[in-house]
């Protein structure tokens, strides 16, 4: 049985959530502050555009993924791109996916460290947090799966903390709109983007999902959406609360908003913002520690699945390590990852689709 | 012709169900001389003296018995009344006599308490059953008292409980199924389902890892849990343990399987989900909104249970700043003198309950009251007097156990407990951020968990919106028209439309 | 292999210790801090830390003890404090931060940076200038309750809840600091030694981050937090509405204000700001000894004196902000938000002080008590 039930395909549902936990993750907190420092007030037109544009691209991956209906992403790589440079091009995604846990790890124990524990070392903090992901990656898909959709409540949670700071919320500093023309707008476009990253799971787990492929795309869009809802909504309520200049300042203002309201029970509502925010960076991170851990599953063909989730744990768990608390190389990392990001989840999928297309007509012509 | 051959033919192949499962024992034909007979058992059983032989006929013939497991009267109704009275000629005649021509066969035989009779110049041996019982009552369990509903229990005789059970539900689907386990205990299993309802992987599951089992000594399934059950690492119990008849029976319905052992009034039942350690008969004969109420109690109950001691600490030595203005001063006059910090003051106070009620639990029950007061009073307050722990820790602890034990379960609030230590430790090593990473691994293990190969989280994750309605609420039983999809139930539907009654007065109400 | 790793977590755990407790136990907990400027530009920090102590029966005595050290910055005052105390010191839950006038005066920003750097820091502490020095608010003991920052908070509390100020915490103080075109008004204390209180006096005006030297007084800060659109639970205006009678108190008519509707339109004509606040309320009379309100063309007389009264006390008040140059009604970034270009041409610091802002006020009687 519990075999059967690891080779039950995932639900729609289950897919939207997972899309929707990779998508929100570390960038939840500052991103209003990212969007603010390049667009102003306009950051939320840059949110929707970015939101836009990435709807292309989710197209493009439905249409690769839709080719191959049975492979995951890594024996797509195969596929398309036959079998020694699939694996190598694999292997150069799974680098990019472990190297974005890095980030994410770093940026994670920066924020912890920054907010509420200066003092504990850097390896301990990342230990845990990789420890719980590992836990949790190597019990499979399913599991992460069951584990997402449960802890979505707290999305709720997190709006609800969100929609109490709207009572002082003035609509006043949202204007003037578009004061400084379109230029800015498009840079903040993207930071936008960047907060999206994640999306690239659905075409990874794309094949492990039942229902019709226009279903499927359905879902994605749905999960894709309500992810921009979600940040156009936090995006807003700090723009409204924190004036202009002050936005300026602030690089956490969901937190920063939380900090003076003062209930009869609990007071400092950030700090429980903040636990509830650590589970929404462990399931980000653990997809993408379940992605590093499938590529390597797939690219040397082991049948376990245990080892290489520790070995993908390892190795993004002691490069972070010599990091630390260095705030200069990791946004120096960051800024390079976020290259990579653009090339990896965005141009290499339109790549990957030509050559598919090519490779299919091909096909087609020699049948023929 | 057809008809009687048929009859005959049936009867010819119908043999008794106890020697079903001892077909492939060994055979030790038993001989014509009586002598023989009587030494090879003596050997077999080791000249035990409570083997008693009874000399008849001259010594011509014997009755052998276990005098311990044997009841006289019943040996003098069964066997000596109808010869005295003349009824039959001979013993093998008396009706309710069995014969064979197996020594070996008598072994067990006479271990279940029958009687034996052998004679001389005769190879056939006659068994009777004489077996004396000696049974409780079906009270109340002790351990999970009701106010409402059905107040049996089980006990310690299979058949009994079994009749429990068979009293409850009169369908021709549930069917009984016998194992022996343990080499030298030879304990009689049973496992109980409704065919049709339970999913019969599950089942074929259930009884091979039954199967499996090689022990000497089984004593109760609490004893076999550990070999059947998916990880028995895990500190949380992935079969739900009762006593109590009518909670087997609803399980049994909703597609689940009982197991029981003689000996034991504890039945197991597979597969279990967290759940279900919340629910309690008492939910059911309640009012629905009642239900509900409690049930919301009990789950809250979990929380406090294992979060409590942990968030205080959390709170009092890192982020002081949660406490609102009103409470600032309060709690800080209050720890302000404490000698130890918050996280050795919890650790004590946890230890020194758990002592008061393991010391409380083995005492007959007026010394434990003393040890309550005790224990519960005197230490209490003298330990806020010496300023050693301070009054919100003791407050906090005490809390802490009342929730733990407000579970319905007794194994589950076991684990409760246990589960306080990792996260007072957690959180005394990192504050809120060690909570959340103990929560984390809870939930991530309880995800993984499998009863059975069914998801032990269920039906949270993976999540079922319609099982909800029997898991933090408990909605209307009109409203439950379907089983949980937990067990794999191979037919959901458990009612039908009930309250059409409802449409049909109003129709006539019309009219 | 599981309960190796098992292990291995644990002995980690335990033997990695706690690096960042701060046991609420080991801290000075201080609830209200004063600031003074000093001759020589420094910062005069005055806090009171009260101390509680418990015993196991009977009620808590508690103690409060004030220090007063100087230095460069907050910061380094807080550091002398430190040398003078047991364990350390702790602002964060910090309720109340009194200021100077002199300090007021000159900036109060650089004060409060420490307060928003810090991450531990509740932001919901409440401000007030004192006339004269802090200290000598902070020193004073409250004989009814417990410590300053009871007293204080629980005063602040009240003239929120009687209309009298906006209740500002640190937290929105800040954006108000930083911010073009918004300034804002502070609760000013005054201290009356001979009965050892505090007196709420006003509104302080500031300008920017410094304290202008006008304010509201006490009277007058209802009306101008209601023109802000700000009520609070109770809302009562005593004003003389004649001077016939002879009896003194029969020229009074006390309301109360039940609902309040605040309009407030910007508009740019001819390279002119100009602003329209129209306040209409709904009031009950809770005193009018003077009169019976039986026929309605009494209420309606009433209505249009007391709206008059009310509109040439606010024309009274905005003269004094706009002298004090004080863009308490948030002109300026109502300007900014929908007048763009205006707002890139102009000063505003120059420019608000000659801006029209024109108030009317409308008070409809609703209700009259029990007995008309």
């Amino acid at each position: 049985m519990s075999k059967t039930t690891i080779k039950t395909k995932l639900s729609r549902r289950q897919y939207f959530f997972i899309i929707v936990q990779t998508e929100i993750g570390v960038g939840i907190l500052s991103l209003p502050y990212d969007l603010h420092s390049q667009a102003k007030q306009d950051g939320w037109i840059s949110l929707l555009i970015g939101g836009v544009l990435l709807q292309i691209v989710l197209l493009v991956i439905w249409l690769i993924a839709k080719r191959y209906p049975d492979k995951d992403f890594f024996q797509i790589n195969e596929a398309v791109f036959s079998k020694w440079i699939g694996k190598g091009i694999s292997l150069l995604y799974i680098a990019y996916f472990s190297m974005v846990s890095m980030v994410l790890l770093l940026l994670f124990v920066r924020l912890i460290s920054l907010w509420v524990l200066p003092q504990t070392p850097f390896w301990i903090l990342s230990l845990l947090m990789i420890l719980v992901c590992l836990y949790l990656a190597s019990g499979g898909i399913n599991v992460m799966a069951r584990f997402y959709t449960f802890v979505s409540v707290l999305l709720i949670v997190l709006l609800g903390f969100v929609v109490y700071s709207l009572k002082d919320s003035q609509i006043v500093f949202l204007f003037p709109i578009l004061n400084d023309g379109w230029v800015p707008v498009i840079k903040g476009a993207n930071e936008a983007v960047l907060s999206f990253f994640g999306f690239i799971i659905s075409l990874v787990i794309y094949s492990k999902v039942e229902g019709s492929p226009a279903q499927r795309l359905r879902t994605i869009f749905y999960a894709h959406w309500f992810v921009v809802l979600f940040y156009l909504f936090t995006v807003i309520t700090s723009f409204t609360f924190f004036s202009t200049v002050e936005m300026s300042f602030i690089q956490e203002p969901l937190l920063y908003m939380l900090k003076s309201f003062d209930f009869t029970i609990v007071a400092r509502l950030d700090l429980f913002f903040l636990s509830i925010w650590v589970v929404n960076v462990a399931t980000t991170l653990t997809t993408y520690v379940y992605m590093t851990g499938l590529g390597l599953t797939d690219v040397f063909g082991t049948k376990k699945t245990t080892p290489s989730y520790i070995i993908a744990a390892f190795i993004i768990l002691v490069p972070p390590l010599f990091i630390g608390y260095n705030m200069e190389r990791v946004d120096q990392f960051n800024n390079f990852v976020v290259w990579m990001g653009y090339i990896f989840s965005v141009a290499f999928l339109f790549i990957i689709y030509f050559i598919s297309l090519i490779r299919g007509s091909l096909q087609k012509g020699g049948a023929s | 012709m057809g008809f009687l051959r048929k009859l005959l033919g049936n009867r010819d192949r119908i043999e008794d169900t106890s020697n079903k499962n001892q077909g492939q024992q060994p055979n030790q034909p038993s001989s014509k001389k009586l002598s023989e007979n009587v030494e090879y058992l003596l050997n077999e059983f080791k000249r035990t003296d409570d083997l008693k032989i009874r000399a008849m006929n001259n010594g011509q013939a014997v009755l052998m018995y276990f005098e311990p497991l044997v009841d006289q009267e019943k040996i003098q109704q069964n066997i000596f009344n109808p010869l005295e009275m003349g009824h039959v000629e001979h013993i093998s005649e008396i009706p309710n006599a069995r014969s064979s021509e197996n020594l070996e066969e008598m072994i067990p035989t006479l271990l279940r308490g029958h009687a034996i009779y052998m004679e001389d110049g005769s190879s056939t041996i006659t068994r009777f059953n004489v077996t004396s019982v000696f049974n409780r009552n079906v009270e109340e369990p002790q351990n999970e008292k009701i106010v409402r509903g059905s107040h049996d229990g089980f006990i310690e005789n299979l058949m009994i409980n079994l009749n429990l059970i068979r009293k409850k539900i009169e369908h021709r689907d549930l069917v009984v199924k016998y194992f022996k386990v343990g080499k030298k205990t030879n304990t009689n299993i049973a496992i109980v389902y409704m065919d049709g309802i339970a999913d019969p992987e599950i089942v074929q599951k259930l009884e091979k890892r039954i199967k499996s089992i090689s022990v000497d000594m089984i004593q109760s399934p609490g004893y076999l849990e550990e070999f059947i059950e998916d990880n028995p690492y895990s500190p949380f119990p992935q079969m739900l343990n009762t006593e109590r008849p009518d909670r087997v029976v609803a399980n049994i319905m909703e597609g689940r399987i009982a197991l029981m052992a003689e000996g034991s009034p504890t039945a197991l039942i597979a597969p279990s989900t967290f759940f279900m350690f919340y629910q309690a008969s008492d939910d059911y004969n309640a009012r629905w909104y009642t239900g509900t109420f409690v049930r919301l109690v009990r789950l809250a109950s979990f929380i406090i249970a294992i979060g409590m001691p942990a968030f205080y600490i959390a709170v009092i030595s890192f982020h002081y700043e949660v406490l609102p203005d009103e409470l600032l001063l309060p709690v800080k006059s209050s720890i302000n003198e404490i000698a130890y910090p918050p996280i050795l003051e919890a650790l004590i106070m946890v230890v020194i309950i758990e002592l008061i009620r393991e010391s409380g639990i083995r005492l007959p029950s007026p010394v434990g009251q003393t040890i309550g007061i005790v224990g519960g009073l005197v230490i209490g307050d003298a330990v806020v007097r010496a300023g050693l722990v301070s009054n919100l820790m003791v407050i906090v602890v005490a809390l802490t156990a009342i929730a733990s034990f407000v579970v319905p379960s007794n194994e589950l609030s076991t684990t409760l407990r246990l589960m306080t230590f990792p996260l007072i430790i957690l959180a005394g090593t990192f504050g809120f951020l060690g909570i959340v990473f103990g929560f984390l691994f809870l939930t991530v293990h309880l995800t993984r968990l499998e009863s059975f190969g069914v998801p032990y989280f269920a039906p949270v994750a993976p999540l079922n919106i319609n099982d909800l309605k029997d898991t933090f609420v408990r909605l209307p039983l009109f409203m439950m028209k379907k089983r949980p999809k937990d067990a794999h139930p191979l037919q959901e539907k458990a009612m039908g439309e009930s309250r059409e009654w409802v449409q049909h007065e109003q129709d006539n109400n019309k009219n | 292999m599981k309960r190796k790793w098992l292990g291995i977590l644990i002995c980690l755990t335990l033997l990695t210790g706690c690096w960042d407790t701060r046991q609420f136990k080991d801290i000075k907990l201080v609830l209200a801090i004063g600031f003074d400027q000093n001759e020589d530009g420094g910062v005069t920090e005055t806090v009171s830390i009260p101390t509680v102590r418990r015993s196991t029966e009977g009620p808590a005595n508690e103690t409060v003890q004030v220090l007063t050290t100087e230095g460069k910055t907050p910061r380094e005052a807080r550091d002398h404090t430190d040398q003078m105390i047991a364990n350390t010191f702790d602002p964060s839950k910090a309720k109340v931060i009194l200021m100077g006038e002199e300090l007021a005066k000159n900036s109060i920003q650089p004060i409060f940076d420490q307060f928003y750097r810090n991450p531990n820091n509740n932001l919901n502490a409440y401000i007030a200038v004192v006339e004269g020095k802090a200290e000598d608010a902070i020193r004073i003991s409250p004989p009814n309750d417990p410590g300053i920052s009871k007293y204080v908070s629980g005063l602040l509390e009240g003239q929120i809840n009687a209309t009298h100020s906006t209740g500002e915490n640190i937290e929105v103080l800040h954006g108000e600091l930083l911010e073009p075109g918004i300034d804002f008004a502070v609760p000013l204390l005054k201290v009356d030694k001979e009965q050892n209180l505090l007196n709420f006096e006003g509104l302080a005006l500031f300008h920017n981050d410094a304290y202008s030297g006008e304010f509201i007084p006490n009277h007058q800060t209802t009306l101008l937090m209601l023109l802000e659109g700000i009520r609070g639970k109770v809302a009562s205006f005593t004003i003389k509405v004649t001077d016939e009678e002879e009896n003194a108190i029969r020229n009074y008519l006390t309301f109360r204000v039940m609902r309040n509707i605040q309009d407030m339109k910007v508009k740019v004509e001819n390279n002119q700001v100009k602003v329209d606040i129209n306040v209409k309320m709904k009031v009950r009379v809770v005193e009018y000894p003077r009169n019976h309100l039986t026929s309605k063309k009494t209420i309606i007389d009433l209505n249009e004196k007391l709206s008059e009264l009310l509109t040439e006390q606010s024309e009274e008040i905005i003269a004094v902000i706009q002298e004090a140059n004080s863009d308490v009604f948030q002109v300026g970034r109502n300007v900014q938000s929908y007048h763009p270009d205006y707002w890139k041409k102009v000063n505003w610091e120059e420019e608000f002080p000659n801006i029209t802002i024109k108030p009317t006020i409308e008070v409809d009687i609703v209700q009259y008590g029990v007995i008309s």
